[in-house]
């Protein structure tokens, strides 16, 4: 995927904080019991937001976002800073990112429960510093 | 929860690696096994066979050496493990990014296998 292919439309300022918890959206709601066939219809949900940092994405958040990022398996959970992805999973490659107090970083899902991976993420990112 | 045994010549090596690790990487057991039964730079198989039974928590162990001699003494422990001891793997694997990665991996409870392969892909994390 070419780096220059980002969506700019809903990266805007971030304020609310949302609780980390799942906020999945109701809106593709599960089928009734008697269900037709599942999953394969849907395109995967997708999640984007833009974060100025409070702090610099040291060791700690970034260890923080590595381990709630394995309650989301189903997603896939990307930051980007200054162009450079890491996933989220890997806590050295989100510390090889650099990004400093100050600067936008973005955070990119993909898959189920993109929304509230994205929200969890979020509220790692711009929690005060510890 | 996998446990994680950091061996290093120096005992404040691998006790402050094992300190950022647990800072890092919150809800991992990580015990240092640093220098000589009397706090000398060297290692100890004494103290490796120690931190391993003080890191078991019954999903296994994974061991990660820092260099030289501390690699030959922790194989010899794993060489002699008993049978029936719980899994004890030997990580290749750059000693401090090695062992953050190894901390987070478990303590989101991945397996032996997964916690050794985050070790090992530390070999090729960037810094910059």
């Amino acid at each position: 995927m070419p780096a220059s292919s980002e969506g700019p439309a809903t990266a805007g300022r971030l304020q609310n904080t949302e609780p980390p918890e799942n906020t999945e959206p109701p809106a593709t709601a599960e089928p009734p019991a008697t269900a037709e066939p599942p999953a394969t219809a849907e395109p995967p949900a997708r999640a984007e937001r833009a974060v100025i940092l409070p702090k610099h994405l040291h060791a700690r958040p970034a260890g923080l976002i590595a381990q709630a990022a394995a309650r989301y398996p189903q997603t896939t959970i990307e930051i980007v800073a200054d162009g450079r992805r890491a996933d989220a999973r890997s806590i050295l490659a989100v510390m090889a990112l650099g990004a400093v107090a100050g600067s936008e970083v973005l955070v990119r899902t993909a898959g189920a429960q993109a929304d509230g991976a994205t929200a969890t993420v979020v509220a790692i990112l711009t929690a005060a510093e510890d | 929860m996998v446990g994680i045994v950091l061996v290093s010549h120096s005992p404040a090596l691998a006790e402050g690696a094992a300190e950022l690790v647990g800072q890092i990487a919150g809800g991992a057991r990580v015990v240092p096994a640093g220098g000589t039964e009397d706090g000398r730079l060297g290692t100890s198989t004494r103290l490796i066979v120690d931190a391993i039974a003080k890191a078991d928590q019954g999903a296994g162990v994974l061991v990660i050496p820092d260099l030289g001699s501390s690699v030959l003494s922790a194989r010899a422990v794993i060489a002699d493990l008993d049978p029936g001891a719980p899994p004890v793997a030997l990580a290749d694997a750059p000693f401090v990014e090695g062992a953050v990665a190894a901390g987070v991996a478990a303590s989101i409870g991945a397996d032996l296998s997964a916690v050794a392969r985050a070790a090992e892909e530390a070999r090729d994390a960037r810094k910059l």
